[in-house]
């Protein structure tokens, strides 16, 4: 019964491996269990979203059928490695990528060979990119959000800051230091640091350490996410410290707005904010017609602005071939994006993108702040 | 029969190798399979499996023969993988990569196999040093500090960031490990843990993973056991850890934490922790299960039906098949035994070379084993006091006393298993209780226990050969010694049963088997009839008599049958709540007011009592 089994999906494999000549064939690796499941599954959800739309239409820029080749990685690393390599060998020409720097950066690594173009759902860490010239994020990056969210908080006369940050993830311990980094260079002062530990149920020695801090901070930032956030604010809050607390784009979900009080004022980073009447609240209506799910966070429609930008960089590079097309990519100058605009060139493929400063209303609404680029002038090397 | 015991070691050797051969046939079979049915894709399947397997084996190799769970094989891993990667790496893009990386460890561009040489002997000292620590524990804190292990190395290398990149993605490791590697690796991998298990120490190491007490009362030091386990173990996992590393091509420490450890202890556990054979079952049997159940994750046509994509439903699957294996077969696919048959299997009959069991050891020579005024309390209760008395070579020594009289308190003190408060056990004109319990055994001080302690994961054969083995004797020698104690115990035809699933007058044979195998100068029997019906007690008394004219052996018998100690001893101790009330030939004890008093009470005449003490021999004698 296995062996048969294995067969039909074998058979299955080789049929579904026959490309036409008319379709781009992309390979898109999203975890649909683990770690990277909140932000693979939305991603890939947009993605195909707009993916069906373009299709519908014609394909790429009305003319070329895209076909999706969609593997979970379980949010395990050598899945992801053997998934890419099975991806390519049923004929991908473009890898869509985990939204994390591990998994993007094994997979780049493979597709380096061909130079596939492979792109980031959503990974932030700058550093991904190292890995060649075909490998691209996505989503506007660490240093971005961080200088971003540095100048507003130096706008608002805030001079010392605290850094909450773990060395657990590139994520949240990049995102503080590229602030710090940013904060400073605008003429303001770190007052102190603390490390935590992912999942690490109790804040209260850092809230003490914070409370002790001299000069006291007027600002304290952190990159923590869910549930190490909720932890971390409960027990500041708690403790009496009503300092302003500002983080980065992981505090975009509707479980940080429920949290109430203790959240009253938070300021976060964000991808984009779907202004009314803007393309964003379109695909919102859109995608929630289609699908009967409402997109309450960005990476759906950054995974939609992935298939505009692959669908701009194929229409520049006039073709499919995989250098074109990476160096296609590689030049896009302020292409156009439902989230936001990107910008590739001149970067190291790190997209140029607007990045949304959002806050949280007393009624736990998210309120819109200000959209800005980060200034190339004050934005930290990765 | 005689003569299929004397070809049970060589019988033994071909169901190893059989063993082996299996295993490996299974994982070469399995490989190739899905290599040449599935074309790169099965291939790729197939360099993971096999990655895992070598993983899961070295695993194996300190939790099987230890029987404790390890989490720290992860740290292994990692270290194998950053430290090849860095060796490997090419000089330009370490520059890149790692800009800050220490000069001593930067341009090296080593071959994978010079690597994995470097890998492996760092890996050994990284083991050695943890393992001084951690071979000293055993069951839930032995797991607990290789928890620990696995935390305080993931934190190094989250901090390291100048060597790691920390908690960033650590890439440029050259992808090398190719099918032919992976699966040679894997070969070698079980290769070596089937030899280690086999080997003098591995059979220590699982002596003692089924009864550390009875396995340091042979001579085994069950740490050192332990500790050599671990550095084995170590090893390999480091070396596993660079393969998995260069399989990658780019990985960070968490690709090295929890998640990925509790899969290698999941596979391992599925398949069976106590043999190679499981861990290897265990790999290929999720492997297979979770590539199949993957390729339906996607959606796919069931005759004409369209079945939606399905995504998480490996790992659904996955955990019900671990819940199914807990659950109908908690020991592991392949059970406590290595996987293939074993030397009782017919099949093996027609290996014929035989290994002469060895002729009974030269009487021994005059010693005598004294116990100078030992005592021994428990929290302020008087177990033993001020006990003094000698059991000489040539001579059995009945020492006889009612329920609590403190008997099994002083052979224990004899033996080191407690330590005594006050005074001295000379042999040899040394005091035992300044050795070690594995240094008396080595002295010929051998003991048995009250309460059966076999070593219940090994075979008949194997319980008697690791007592053989811990005597010093090697290979042949060793399997002659076992052979000559199996057949005077009349195991002979049980020599590859294991030792748990014996009927319970066999067991009592074998453990005295077991201690005669170190061919002792003093014999401590504790309790070696309880439990026997008086045809096995008679039986076992002839056997007794005739080894201890043989062979000179002093023996010290406790036992609460009087009939069976008085016709054996040729001098008895009596002891009362701790001490010693009488001692002399049985005809002056049986006469003993004292000794009377302490059995059935005070008031009596000696002359009522002799007939009761006859009364109750009897009673005694067909008592549970």
């Amino acid at each position: 019964m296995k062996l048969r089994s294995v067969l039909l999906a074998t058979s299955m494999l080789a049929v579904a491996g026959a490309a036409s000549a008319e379709e781009y064939v992309i390979g898109v690796m999203s975890a649909q269990s683990g770690y990277l499941a909140p932000y693979d599954g939305p991603a890939y959800a947009g993605f195909q979203f707009c993916i069906d739309e373009m299709n519908a239409k014609g394909g790429l820029n009305g003319n070329l059928k895209v076909r999706t080749i969609v593997k979970d990685t379980r949010s395990d690393i050598a899945e992801g490695v053997k998934v890419v390599q099975e991806m390519l060998d049923e004929g991908a020409q473009f890898i869509v990528s985990s939204a994390d720097a591990d998994p993007t950066i094994a997979a780049a690594q493979i597709t380096l060979a061909d130079s596939v173009p492979t792109m980031t759902f959503a990974g932030t860490a700058p550093v991904l990119t190292q890995v060649g010239p075909h490998v691209f994020g996505s989503y506007p990056a660490d240093n971005q959000q961080g200088a971003v969210l540095a100048a507003y908080a130096r706008e608002q006369d805030h001079s010392n800051v605290y850094l909450v940050k773990s060395p657990d993830s590139a994520y949240t311990l990049g995102g503080p230091e590229y602030f710090g980094a940013a904060f400073e260079s605008l003429g303001g002062k770190i007052v102190g640091e603390s490390n935590y530990s992912l999942n690490q149920p109790d804040f209260s020695a850092i809230v003490t350490t914070i409370k002790a801090a001299d000069p006291a901070p007027d600002v304290i930032v952190t990159w923590a996410w869910e549930p190490d956030f909720p932890a971390f604010i409960k027990a500041l809050r708690g403790a009496g410290v009503d300092t302003q607390v500002m983080g980065g784009d992981v505090l975009d979900t509707p479980t940080v707005r429920g949290l109430g009080d203790v959240v009253s004022g938070v300021v976060h980073t964000s991808g984009g904010f779907p202004d009314e009447g803007s393309a964003y609240a379109s695909f919102i209506d859109r995608f929630k017609a289609a699908t009967g799910t409402e997109p309450d966070n960005n990476y759906y429609v950054n995974g939609c602005d992935i298939a505009h930008m692959i669908e701009q960089a194929v229409a520049a590079a006039g073709g499919t071939d995989p250098a074109a097309v990476t160096a296609a990519m590689t030049g896009i100058e302020n292409g156009e994006g439902i989230m936001s605009n990107f910008t590739f060139a001149g970067t190291d493929r790190m997209p140029l993108r607007d990045v949304v400063v959002a806050r949280i209303s007393a009624s736990g609404e998210k309120e819109f702040v200000l959209r800005q680029s980060a200034d190339p002038a004050t934005l930290p090397k990765p | 029969m005689a003569a299929a015991l004397s070809s049970h070691p060589a019988r033994l050797l071909a169901a190893n190798v059989s063993r082996t051969a299996l295993c490996l046939g299974l994982l070469i079979v399995v490989a190739l399979a899905l290599a040449l049915i599935f074309g790169r894709s099965g291939e790729r399947i197939a360099v993971q499996m096999c990655v895992n397997v070598a993983a899961v084996v070295a695993l194996g190799v300190y939790c099987g023969n230890t029987g404790i769970v390890s989490f720290g094989h992860g740290a292994f891993m990692a270290i194998g993988a950053y430290l090849s990667g860095i060796l490997t790496m090419p000089s330009g893009l370490q520059r890149t990569a790692l800009p800050e990386l220490p000069a001593f460890l930067a341009g090296y561009e080593l071959s994978i196999w010079a690597s994995l040489l470097v890998v492996a002997v760092v890996g050994l000292g990284v083991a050695a040093l943890s393992g001084t620590a951690i071979a000293r524990l055993i069951g839930a804190s032995a797991t607990i500090s290789t928890l620990g292990f696995l935390i305080i190395t993931h934190g190094v290398a989250v901090g390291a960031r100048e060597i790691t990149r920390g908690s960033q993605t650590f890439f440029g490791v050259p992808r090398v490990v190719d099918l032919a590697l992976a699966l040679g690796a894997a070969a070698a991998f079980i290769l070596i843990a089937r030899a280690f298990r086999e080997s003098r120490v591995g059979l220590f190491a699982r002596a003692s993973r089924d009864d550390p007490d009875a396995a340091a009362a042979l001579g085994v030091n069950p740490q050192r056991t332990r500790f050599v386990a671990w550095c084995l173990s170590g090893m390999l996992c480091a070396v596993a850890g660079a393969l998995y590393g260069h399989m990658l091509g780019a990985f960070s420490p968490a690709s090295f934490y929890l998640s990925i450890v509790f899969a290698h202890v999941a596979m391992m556990i599925v398949g069976g922790m106590a043999s190679v054979g499981g861990a290897v079952a265990g790999v290929l049997g999720v492997t297979l299960l979770q590539d199949t159940v993957r390729q339906f994750e996607g959606g796919f046509d069931l005759f004409g039906f369209a079945v939606p994509e399905v995504f998480g439903l490996t790992t659904v699957v996955l955990g019900l098949a671990i819940l199914a294996v807990i659950w109908l077969r908690p020991t592991g696919l392949v059970g406590a035994f290595e996987l293939g048959p074993g030397a009782g299997w017919g099949a093996f009959d027609r290996v014929k070379r035989a290994t002469t069991a060895r002729p009974a050891p030269p009487a021994v020579a005059d010693v005598t084993l004294s116990a100078e005024g030992l005592s021994k309390s428990f929290a302020g209760v008087k177990a033993v006091t001020n006990v003094s008395f000698e059991a000489p070579s040539g001579r059995i020594t009945g020492l006889i006393g009612p329920n609590g009289a403190g008997k099994s308190t002083l052979v224990n003190l004899l033996t080191k298993q407690y330590q005594a408060d006050q005074g001295a056990v000379m042999y040899r004109g040394q005091d035992l209780t300044h050795l070690t319990r594995e240094g008396i055994a080595r002295l010929g001080v051998s003991r048995s226990f009250q309460n059966l302690r076999l070593f219940k994961g090994l075979t008949v054969y194997e319980n008697v050969l690791v007592s053989a083995q811990a005597a010093g004797h090697r290979g042949r020698a060793a399997a002659a010694v076992a052979l000559r104690e199996l057949e005077a115990f009349d195991l002979g035809d049980l020599a590859a049963a294991r030792a748990d699933a014996l009927p319970y007058g066999a067991r009592k044979r074998l453990e005295i088997a077991r201690s005669l195998a170190q061919e002792p100068s003093i014999l401590l029997l504790d309790e070696p009839a309880a439990g026997m019906n008086p045809a096995e007690t008679d039986d076992l008394a002839d056997r007794l008599q005739k080894i201890s004219e043989e062979r000179g052996i002093g023996v010290l018998l406790i036992d609460h049958d009087l009939r069976f100690v008085n016709r054996l001893s040729s001098w008895i101790v009596v002891m009362n709540r701790g001490e010693l009330i009488a001692e002399g030939v049985p005809e002056d004890i049986r006469t003993d007011p004292a000794v009377i008093e302490a059995y059935i009470g005070r008031g009596r005449t000696a002359a009522a009592a002799t007939t009761q003490t006859q009364t109750t021999e009897n009673q005694q004698g067909e008592g549970p």
